[in-house]
C-alpha cells in the first residue's frame, strides 16, 4: 500500500515563514484535494514533496524512504509524480516523444519502440491518438494539459500530485481528465489535487487538506471541512457559511 | 519516397566528397581542398555546438576553448616529449620498459631554442636514439582533455542557464586565452606552437604516394573525423541520450519531474561535445602547422555559432552544411564586385554581408536554411496522417496506410 508521510515541514524563503510545520499523510489510493487562497503555500508544499526545493526542516517519506532531501528525479523514480500548474510540455517534441521521455527515465535499457504501444493505449484513452506524430507546441492548451496527464501514466507512479488540471480547460476535455482521474485512482493510485474550483473538488474528493497561509487548517471530510469554522473564516468565506 | 531524400542526399553528398580530390583538377586545386579542410573544421565545431546549443538548450561559448584544448595539448605533445635511449640527466624524465620518457623544459620564443635534449646531446654517444611518440597519441589525448574540462564546464554550469551560462562560458575561453598568451615559456604565445604535419613521412593511399604538405591525407582524415562525429552524434539523437537531452532544453524542471537525471545528461553532453571540438582542434592545428591563441578570439565563436544558426541549430546535419557553405560563401565573397562603375572592396564588405545574412535568418528563419528543408522531407506525411486519423477516430474507420 502506497504511504506518504509528511512530518512537520517548514518552509522560509528569507524571513516569509511559508510552510509552517505541514503534517499529514496518505494511506493507499486516496483521493485528496488540497486547497487553499493564493499565497497559502499549495505550490511550495508541491515543489517539496517531488523535491524541487528543500523544506527548511521537516520530512517526508515515500514509502517509509525518506525523499525529501533527493532531487526530482530521484523522487520520480521513487513513484511520486506531478503536473505543474502551468503546463510544461515539450514544445518542440512530438507528443509520443512526451511520452517516451518518463518511460524511458524509468527503465534504463529500454527502447523506445518497446513503448510504443503503450504510448498509443495512453493517447487513446486522452483521445489524442491522431496527434501521436505532431509537435506539442501545434497543441490546444487543454491538449498540452491532457498531454502532461498521460506523460504522468507513462511515469507510473504511486502518487500523483495534478496542480490545477482544470484551469482553462474545455468542459469536453475537462470530462476526459474527469475520467483520467477516476482511472488512475482505480488503479490504486493515490492522487493529491490541487484546484481553485471548487466543485470539481467536492465532486471528486473524499478527502480535502486545507492551507492558509502556511498553516494546515483543516484535514477531513469534504462535508466536515465545509463546516469547519476556521475554514469557513479563512476561506471559504460568508457566503458558504450562510448556505451551509 | 519523400521521407528518403534526405538520405538518399547524404549518400551522394559523402560519395560526391570521398570522390572530390580524385576528380577535381583545376590549377587551384590546392587553394580548393584547403577550404573543403576547414570546411569540415568548422562544420564539426558547428554541428557539435548545435548538439549542445540546439538540442541540450547549453548556449556556451566555450566551445572554441574545446577546440582550442584539442589543438593546444596535441601541440605540447609534440613540442615536448620525447622518448631516448639514455637519460638526458637534465630533463625530466620516466624510465618507460627500458627507454626514457622526456619532457623538455620550457622552450620559448628564443630564435635558436637550446633545450635540455640538446644538451644531453652533445654528451651523448651516436647510438643513443632520440624519437618522439605518434603525433596521434597526442590529438587523443588532447581529445581526452578537453572532454576532461568539459566535464568540469558542465559540472560548474549545472545551475547556469541562458545569459549566465553564455557568459560564465565565455569567461573560461578568455582566461584560457589570457592563459596561453601570457604562458610565452610553455606556450611560446602570440608566437603560437608549431606542429609536425599529420604525415610527417608522407603517406601511400589508393597507390598513390602523398607528402607531409599534400592536401589529400588531411583532407580524408578531417571529412572521416567529421563523418565519424556527425555519425555519433546522430545515433545520439535517436536514442534516449538525444530524447533526454532535448526535454532539458524544453524544459529543465519537468524533465526532472518525470524521472530524467538532468545533471548526468547536461555534464555528459558537454564532455561529448568538447571531445569532437577537441579532436577538430588537434587534426586542424597539425594540419595548418601551427596555434596561436588567435584560434580563442571571440570572432571564432561568432563565426561557429552564425555557421550552426543559418543551417539549422537543432539540426546536427543542418549545422554542419550550413559551416560548409558559409566557408564558401565567405571565400567567395573575397571577390570584389564592380556595380555601376564602383569597385565594391569586398574585404571590407563580405562581414557586411555575412552579418545581414545572419540577421535576416535569426529575424525570419528562426529554425535555419538548411533544416527546415530536412524537416520538410523527414516529415512528410505528417498532417495527412493526423487529419486521417482524426477523421476515423470521429467516423470509426481505419486511416488509410
Amino acid at each position: 500500500m502506497i504511504e506518504l508521510a509528511v512530518n512537520g515541514v517548514h518552509k522560509y524563503f528569507g524571513g516569509l515563514h511559508v510552510l509552517k510545520g505541514v503534517s499529514f499523510a496518505v494511506r493507499g489510493a486516496e483521493l485528496i484535494g488540497l486547497i487553499g487562497p493564493n499565497g497559502a503555500g499549495k505550490t511550495t508544499l508541491t515543489n517539496i514533496l517531488d523535491g524541487a526545493i528543500k523544506p527548511t526542516s521537516g520530512t517526508v517519506y515515500l514509502n517509509e524512504r525518506r525523499i525529501d532531501q533527493l532531487p526530482p528525479y530521484r523522487v520520480a523514480q521513487a513513484g511520486l509524480g506531478r503536473t505543474f500548474q502551468v503546463t510544461r510540455s515539450f514544445r518542440r517534441m512530438t507528443v509520443l516523444e512526451n511520452l517516451y521521455v518518463p518511460a524511458l527515465a524509468m527503465n534504463p535499457g529500454a527502447r523506445q519502440r518497446a513503448f510504443e504501444s503503450r504510448a498509443l493505449e495512453v493517447l487513446d484513452f486522452l483521445t489524442m491518438r491522431h496527434l501521436r506524430n505532431e509537435f506539442a507546441r501545434a497543441l490546444s492548451g487543454g491538449q498540452q494539459k491532457l498531454l502532461e496527464l498521460g506523460r504522468l501514466l507513462m511515469l507510473d507512479p504511486g502518487v500523483i500530485i495534478l496542480d490545477e488540471p482544470f484551469a482553462g480547460v474545455h468542459p469536453r476535455l475537462m470530462e476526459i481528465i474527469y475520467r483520467y482521474i477516476a482511472r488512475v485512482n482505480e488503479e490504486g493510485k493515490a492522487i493529491i489535487l490541487i484546484s481553485h474550483q471548487m466543485e470539481s473538488i467536492f465532486t471528486l474528493c473524499r478527502r480535502l487538506l486545507v492551507l492558509h497561509y502556511g498553516d494546515l487548517i483543516a484535514d477531513g471530510a469534504p462535508d466536515e471541512v465545509k463546516r469547519d469554522p476556521a475554514v469557513i473564516e479563512a476561506y471559504l468565506g460568508e457566503d458558504e457559511e450562510a448556505e451551509s | 519516397m519523400r521521407a528518403r531524400v534526405p538520405k538518399i542526399a547524404g549518400t551522394l553528398a559523402v560519395a560526391f566528397l570521398l570522390a572530390f580530390p580524385f576528380v577535381y583538377q583545376r590549377a587551384d586545386y590546392d587553394y580548393v581542398m584547403h577550404l573543403w579542410i576547414t570546411a569540415f573544421f568548422y562544420a564539426i565545431l558547428a554541428s557539435s555546438w548545435a548538439l549542445l546549443a540546439g538540442y541540450a538548450g547549453q548556449f556556451s561559448f566555450g566551445h572554441m576553448a574545446f577546440m582550442a584544448i584539442g589543438g593546444y595539448v596535441a601541440g605540447l605533445f609534440s613540442n615536448y616529449l620525447y622518448f631516448t635511449s639514455a637519460p638526458t640527466k637534465t630533463c625530466l624524465e620516466f624510465a618507460v620498459g627500458g627507454r626514457y620518457l622526456v619532457i623538455l623544459d620550457p622552450i620559448g620564443v628564443s630564435a635558436v631554442p637550446r633545450t635540455c635534449l640538446d644538451i644531453a646531446r652533445e654528451s651523448w654517444p651516436p647510438d643513443v636514439v632520440v624519437s618522439q611518440p605518434s603525433l596521434w597519441w597526442g590529438i587523443l589525448l588532447g581529445v581526452l582533455v578537453g572532454g576532461l574540462f568539459g566535464f568540469l564546464t558542465g559540472a560548474l554550469v549545472l545551475r547556469l542557464r541562458g545569459a549566465y551560462l553564455a557568459l560564465f562560458t565565455l569567461g573560461f575561453s578568455e582566461i584560457l586565452r589570457a592563459t596561453i598568451s601570457a604562458e610565452i615559456p610553455i606556450t611560446r604565445g602570440q608566437a603560437g606552437l608549431e606542429l609536425a604535419p599529420l604525415f610527417p613521412h608522407g603517406i601511400s593511399l589508393l597507390g598513390a604516394t602523398y607528402g607531409p604538405q599534400d592536401k589529400v591525407p588531411p583532407y580524408f582524415v578531417m571529412l572521416l573525423l567529421l563523418l565519424l562525429c556527425v555519425a555519433i552524434m546522430m545515433a545520439l539523437e535517436r536514442s534516449r541520450f538525444g530524447l533526454f537531452i532535448r526535454s532539458l532544453r524544453e524544459d529543465e524542471d519537468a524533465a526532472s519531474a518525470l524521472g530524467v537525471d538532468t545533471v548526468r545528461y547536461k555534464v555528459l553532453v558537454f564532455v561529448v561535445t568538447s571531445m569532437m571540438a577537441a579532436a577538430a582542434g588537434a587534426v586542424q592545428a597539425h594540419y595548418i602547422g601551427i596555434i596561436t591563441p588567435n584560434i580563442l578570439i571571440i570572432m571564432q565563436m561568432a563565426l561557429v555559432v552564425a555557421m550552426a544558426v543559418i543551417g539549422g541549430l537543432e539540426s546536427i546535419v543542418g549545422a554542419a552544411v550550413g559551416a560548409i557553405l558559409l566557408e564558401f560563401l565567405l571565400e567567395f565573397l573575397r571577390n570584389d564586385f564592380v556595380v555601376a562603375g564602383v569597385v565594391i572592396n569586398m574585404s571590407v564588405w563580405r562581414l557586411v554581408l555575412f552579418g545581414a545574412l545572419l540577421m535576416l535568418t535569426l529575424r525570419f528563419a528562426r529554425n535555419g536554411l538548411v533544416h527546415p528543408v530536412l524537416l520538410w522531407f523527414s516529415r512528410a506525411g505528417v498532417a495527412r496522417e493526423t487529419v486521417e486519423q482524426q477523421r476515423a477516430d470521429e467516423g470509426g474507420t481505419e486511416p488509410a496506410p
